[in-house]
């Protein structure tokens, strides 16, 4: 049981599960994610196909052992840092306690110093404290000590991390509203209601998007009170613990149906959807898609010449009975005509989508982000070092140094700094 | 502003080349003036590479870190930037030679892309995008030149003339060192990257981790180079292994760089 637990929380078991952690990584994205046995069976072989879909390699990310390993890495770094706590403590307090560092291993040593301040000096350390240690008199510095806190913070860190992406994982609530300006709707199960008040495409002179611009009210049906706001790409705004983001855009018409000069419908429609004919049902058009300089492409069909609204076309489908029995497209001044029905396209304007999303653990994955980043910053970037010195009965010193990052390079500072040090005392 | 910035990218380009003649030459002659002229060329070509890039960015609007040509010849920057740090700050002339062929590598590369300036798109207009880039730069930078040491490292064993080598590479122990500062550098920096374009696709997408390839790549680099960090803490690692895995991890920061954009498709592929 005790070597169970020992190397359940060793870093050689660390080790190994970010090893299988990075390859299924690599996996998922060398895999297409999210497809069909049908899909993966055209793709590779039937029998690889049936190994992906067995050992949820279509879904690596979400998939049980996937999971399961983060559990087991979230489970190995707890119980590293609980176990390690103690000795980041102790390593703090006795970093600079002389009785410890005399006592202790050192990187560098330097016999028949005269001037032992000036080494301090000379390698930049704190103003080094006087002690008796066994009878003998030193002087005792310090510094970076935060550093032994480094791996220790790191760790905590990419706990936090891992524990504030999952929860969001499971508990994130995300919704896409869309329409034109002036349309309302229910932002998904919640207890709002969205009104597009106003969207706008910014086009450059070269017809290219600078931004979209979408003013938006949310109004809550329980206690009537509304919030209005502005959201572009990049700049998402949050109301009542709703986050909205200016997603993407389309193109939407206004479609009217007429019957011997009579309007039966007036609507907007947004490319993709379906306009039913109420006075017939078994009648419905398909708005496909929409082109504001519509040309003819030899073997390629529709396209746009620019983003100018120079000759509009509508891409439409028209079904009776569920069954597609026409498609074409509508240009300027041109009509649907069928059963005596009038269909027509018209005023095209663009649409937004919305995002709504709401995930109230991501403050935690930021904060564990930024521990990590801190955690890394201290272990990598504060090298703890301790420089003493012991008086011989000579009257001279012998100055030792303690660097466990620095190794030989603290060693060669080290002894460049001595030099210098004699040669300005001889 | 841009031709400016094109005239001055071709003699940034020859003086990385003469730059890495000269540090060839100083190899095969043993020179120790040569190395000098080869550092003090390298710098010339860093300055005039910085005024290019700034150029740029004056011609373009906006910070030049946006396609692959911008973010090519901004790799190339960083390498050459990295490596004459870690030649000052550790006086060693000769990572210079094994850097200055990587650097102009990576430079030839930029020469091949588009120059074309074009209007961004709005979901790359954030300030983000320059934390998010610059700090990928760095990061790629010190991961070359950390991936140079190791090389380095992996052939001082089969270094001939050993009073010219000692004299100019320092011992494996060091050189161990060494790479581990330009790891070190790396990893911190490219953990600010993953981070400030986790706080950008927040606001650009809606979702700071997608599992975009683009991401899950960087995420990948990120792991094995923790990994190095946690092999070399463990007796015997250090060294030849610690050296295999700085490549290894080299290999990775190239793959989520050029690799992705190429073999799998994602929502980074515009740049
Ligand atoms: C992605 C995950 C991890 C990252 C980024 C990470 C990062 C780090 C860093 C930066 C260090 C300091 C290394 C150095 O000073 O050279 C470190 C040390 C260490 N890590 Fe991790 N670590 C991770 C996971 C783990 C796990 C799961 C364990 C579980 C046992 C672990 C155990 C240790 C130990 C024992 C040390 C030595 C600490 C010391 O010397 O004070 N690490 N880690």
């Amino acid at each position: 049981m005790k070597k169970v637990w020992i190397f359940l929380s060793s870093m050689r078991f660390a080790i190994i599960l970010l090893g299988v952690l990075a390859a299924a990584c690599a996996a998922g994205s060398f895999i297409t994610q999210g497809q069909s046995l049908e899909w993966y069976a055209s793709v590779y072989s039937k029998r690889t196909a049936a190994l992906i879909v067995a050992l949820r390699l279509d879904d690596v990310y979400h998939s049980w052992w996937f999971l399961l390993m983060a559990l087991f890495l979230c489970g190995n770094l707890l119980a590293c840092s609980v176990v390690r706590l103690p000795r980041v403590l102790r390593l703090t307090r006795s970093a600079a306690d002389p009785e410890a560092l005399l006592a202790g291993p050192a990187t560098v040593t330097r016999e028949g110093v005269a001037d032992p301040e000036a080494l301090f000096l000379a390698m930049r350390m704190p103003k080094p404290k006087r002690a008796q240690v066994s009878g003998r008199e030193a002087l005792v510095s310090a510094q970076n000590r935060a550093g032994y806190w480094g791996a220790w913070i790191c760790h905590l860190g990419i706990l936090l991390l891992i524990l504030g992406f999952g929860l969001g994982q499971m508990t994130h609530r995300e919704w896409v509203a869309y329409g034109v300006p002036g349309r309302t709707c229910q932002v998904g199960d919640t207890d709002y209601l969205l009104t597009i008040d106003d969207f706008r495409v910014d086009l450059r002179a070269d017809d290219t998007v600078e931004q979209y611009t979408a003013d938006i009210t949310v109004r809550s049906t329980l206690t009537g009170e509304a919030r209005s706001a502005r959201i572009s790409v990049n700049a998402p705004a949050e109301l009542f613990g709703y986050k909205y983001y200016q997603n993407s855009t389309g193109w939407a018409a206004r479609v009217t149906v007429e019957k011997d000069g009579e309007t039966l419908q007036d609507e907007v429609l947004c490319a993709g959807e379906y306009l039913r004919v109420t006075d017939l049902p078994d009648l419905a058009v398909y708005f496909n898609a929409f082109y504001p300089d519509y040309v003819l492409l030899e073997g390629r069909g529709p396209a746009t010449a620019s983003g100018s609204l120079n000759n509009p076309g509508y891409l439409y489908s028209l079904y009776y009975q569920e069954n597609l029995v026409g498609m074409n497209a509508l240009l300027a001044g041109e009509e649907i005509k069928v059963d005596g029905y009038v269909i027509r396209f018209s005023e095209p304007r663009n649409y937004t989508v919305i995002q709504v999303k709401r995930d109230r653990f991501a403050p935690l994955a930021l904060a564990g982000g930024l521990v990590t980043t801190l955690g890394l910053l201290l272990a990598l970037y504060v090298q703890p070092r301790a420089v003493w010195a012991v008086r011989d009965d000579a009257g001279k010193w012998t100055v030792s140094g303690l660097s466990p990052k620095g190794g030989v390079l603290f060693a060669e500072r080290f002894a460049e700094a001595a030099g210098d040090v004699e040669k300005q005392t001889t | 502003m841009l031709q400016t910035e094109n005239a001055l990218f071709t003699i940034v380009m020859v003086l990385y080349f003469a730059a890495m003649i000269l540090y060839f030459l100083f190899i095969a002659v043993k020179k120790d003036r040569l190395a000098t002229a080869a550092a003090a060329v390298q710098t010339a070509g860093l300055v005039l590479h910085t005024a290019a890039l700034v150029c740029r960015g004056i011609g373009a609007g906006r910070l030049p870190l946006t396609n692959q040509y911008e973010f090519a010849t901004s790799f190339a920057w960083g390498l050459c930037l990295v490596s004459l740090v870690f030649i000052w700050r550790f006086k060693f002339p000769m990572l210079g030679a094994f850097a200055a062929p990587v650097i102009f590598l990576v430079i030839g590369y930029a020469a091949m892309q588009s120059r074309e300036v074009r209007e961004l798109m709005p979901a790359l207009r954030s300030n983000w995008l320059g934390f998010h880039v610059s700090t990928a730069i760095i990061s790629y930078g010190a991961f070359g030149v950390s991936f140079v040491l190791s090389i380095i490292f992996l052939l001082r064993g089969s270094m001939r003339d050993q009073g010219f080598w000692d004299k100019h590479v320092p011992s494996r122990e060091k050189l161990d060192l060494i790479s581990y500062r330009s790891v070190s550098l790396g990893l911190l920096f490219l953990t600010f990257t993953i981070v400030t374009g986790a706080i950008w696709a927040e606001r650009a997408w809606g979702s700071y981790w997608s599992w975009d390839p683009k991401e899950t790549w960087s995420l990948v680099t990120w792991i094995v180079y923790a990994v190095y960090l946690h092999l070399r803490l463990r007796r015997g690692w250090r060294g030849q292994a610690a050296a295999w895995f700085a490549v290894v991890g080299f290999v990775c920061v190239m793959f989520t760089y050029v690799g992705v954009n190429t073999f799998l498709p994602g929502i980074h592929s515009y740049a």
